[in-house]
């Protein structure tokens, strides 16, 4: 009899709790999100599994001598991941684009108001009772509105882990939204007449340029803001790897294999954090609310910033090329394009959209250094 | 409430500070875009490109002329001197 009960006692069954089939819920969704709705699945599909390995009673994953626990320990809680999947990034980014039309670089500044809004937001929502958003906290929210995941998991890492795991399924869910999010917010605040402008052939880039491009990004940030050079010097390298032309294994691994290993580590280090205890509070839904609100803010400055400047330069630039100054590439110019076709079928914004886009990703990535240097 | 104030001014010093220097760095990028770069191509005009696109151009014309070609004649060369050998003793 003792035996039996304690067999029993040994079973999931006797020792689930509420909090924990909750939020093996909440993974199923992910899961769910992944694969029925393609949902950035690379990324949801090893994070909710990781959430429903975590919350399993008894097995321990998240507890020293667990296997989530040591991912996360090895990856995240010390940067590598991200910085990894940033060199891939890196690697997989053409800044062709961005030198042939540089005044693209405002637009990928711009758009970063929405992570300064969204700081302010998180700040305010402390007047309701329930919400205790130190400036750190504050800090790491606002960086969704960047659209850039791995930023946004460096940066929660480094300034509020125990926000992790709310903030990089914002993150992510939100990247994978901007299909939904962004159309509404451009259509509002453009005309008819600027969706239909249509912008001058971009010029030819030289290999040159493009090795050059990199080398100078890195040494202005090692000039002005060494905080960023962990994202932007793991970014520049990959970049230099893929347009030197000389490593080209090297580059092919940054953005094939090495990011895909990468990726289902991060995944599930950060799904080891998505349990009962840290995500199941009023403060997740501030902060899904204040993501929300940030990537909106994000596109609306994208495309105010693109309008102004058709005000004060002759040259026209269509302003839904703005929306894509958010990061979340490629998909914000895969929008802007298709929001612009529709306005006028002759009209290809792709390739002017993925000037801002890119210059969203750099922009982003300065942001959180200065989050990191004002505030870590 | 007088902590939530001062987390404002904070929030709102960075919020200010934050967004000119992204503005300040990524405008001194299109300077430097646009002097530097902008002169670098016109010097090295897609020499890089062109030369390795006339390369391969001409690899392939190489490639034609002294590759593939005498492989070719030779080979019809040969079928023909065959041709003509066992043409001959027929006769």
């Amino acid at each position: 009899m003792e035996s039996l009960k304690l067999l029993w006692m040994s079973t999931g069954l006797a020792n689930f709790e509420l909090g924990q089939v909750i939020m093996m819920l909440v993974g199923c969704g992910l899961l769910y999100l992944a694969i029925a709705r393609n949902f950035e699945p690379l990324l949801l599909v090893p994070m909710g599994f990781g959430a429903i390995l975590t919350n399993i009673p008894v097995a321990g994953f998240s507890e020293v001598g667990g296997l989530l626990h040591y991912i996360y320990y090895a990856g995240i809680d010390t940067g590598i991941f991200p910085l990894l999947i940033f060199m891939g990034v890196g690697a997989m980014t053409d800044f062709g684009a961005l030198i042939a039309n540089p005044k693209t670089l405002l637009l990928g500044a711009a758009a970063q108001f929405g992570i300064f809004a969204t700081l302010f937001g998180a700040i305010a929502l402390n007047a309701i009772p329930g919400f205790e958003f130190s400036l750190k906290d504050a800090s790491a929210i606002a960086i969704i509105g960047g659209a850039d995941g791995p930023t946004a998991i460096f940066l929660a890492s480094k300034l509020a882990p125990e926000l992790l795991g709310a903030i990089a399924v914002a993150a992510y869910s939100y990247m994978a939204l901007v299909p939904i999010i962004q159309p509404p917010i451009m259509r509002a605040l453009t005309t008819e007449d600027e969706r239909k402008i249509e912008m001058a052939q971009l010029r030819p880039v030289t290999r040159v340029e493009k090795i050059i491009f990199p080398l100078a990004v890195l040494l202005m940030t090692i000039f002005f803001l060494p905080a960023a050079t962990p994202l932007v010097g793991m970014f520049c390298l990959g970049n230099l790897m893929r347009e030197c032309g000389v490593v080209d294994r090297l580059s092919a691994t940054a953005q094939n294999e090495l990011i895909n290993i990468v990726t289902i580590f991060l995944g599930l280090g950060v799904g080891s954090k998505l349990s009962a205890d840290k995500f199941l509070n009023v403060e997740t839904l501030g902060i899904l609310a204040l993501g929300a609100v940030a990537f909106s803010i994000g596109t609306a400055s994208g495309v105010l910033m693109a309008k102004l400047m058709n005000r004060l330069s002759k040259e026209k630039i269509n302003p839904l090329i703005g929306a894509a100054g958010v990061s979340a590439v490629p998909m914000a110019a895969r929008v802007a394009n298709k929001v612009g076709l529709e306005a006028n079928p002759h009209n290809f914004l792709l390739m002017h959209a993925m000037g801002p886009n890119v210059a969203g990703v750099l922009g982003s990535a300065v942001a959180a250094g200065i989050l990191l240097a004002l505030v870590g | 409430m007088e902590n939530l104030q001062e987390l404002f001014i904070e929030a709102g010093t960075l919020m200010l500070a934050g967004m000119v220097f992204v503005f300040a760095f990524l405008g001194l990028l299109i300077v430097f875009i646009n002097v530097v770069l902008v002169r670098l191509a016109k010097k090295y005009p897609d020499a890089i490109v062109e030369s390795r696109a006339t390369n391969k151009r001409n690899n392939k014309k190489q490639e034609g002329n002294a590759g593939v070609s005498p492989a070719v004649v030779a080979a019809i060369s040969s079928a023909v001197t065959q041709y003509r050998q066992q043409h001959s003793t027929k006769k």
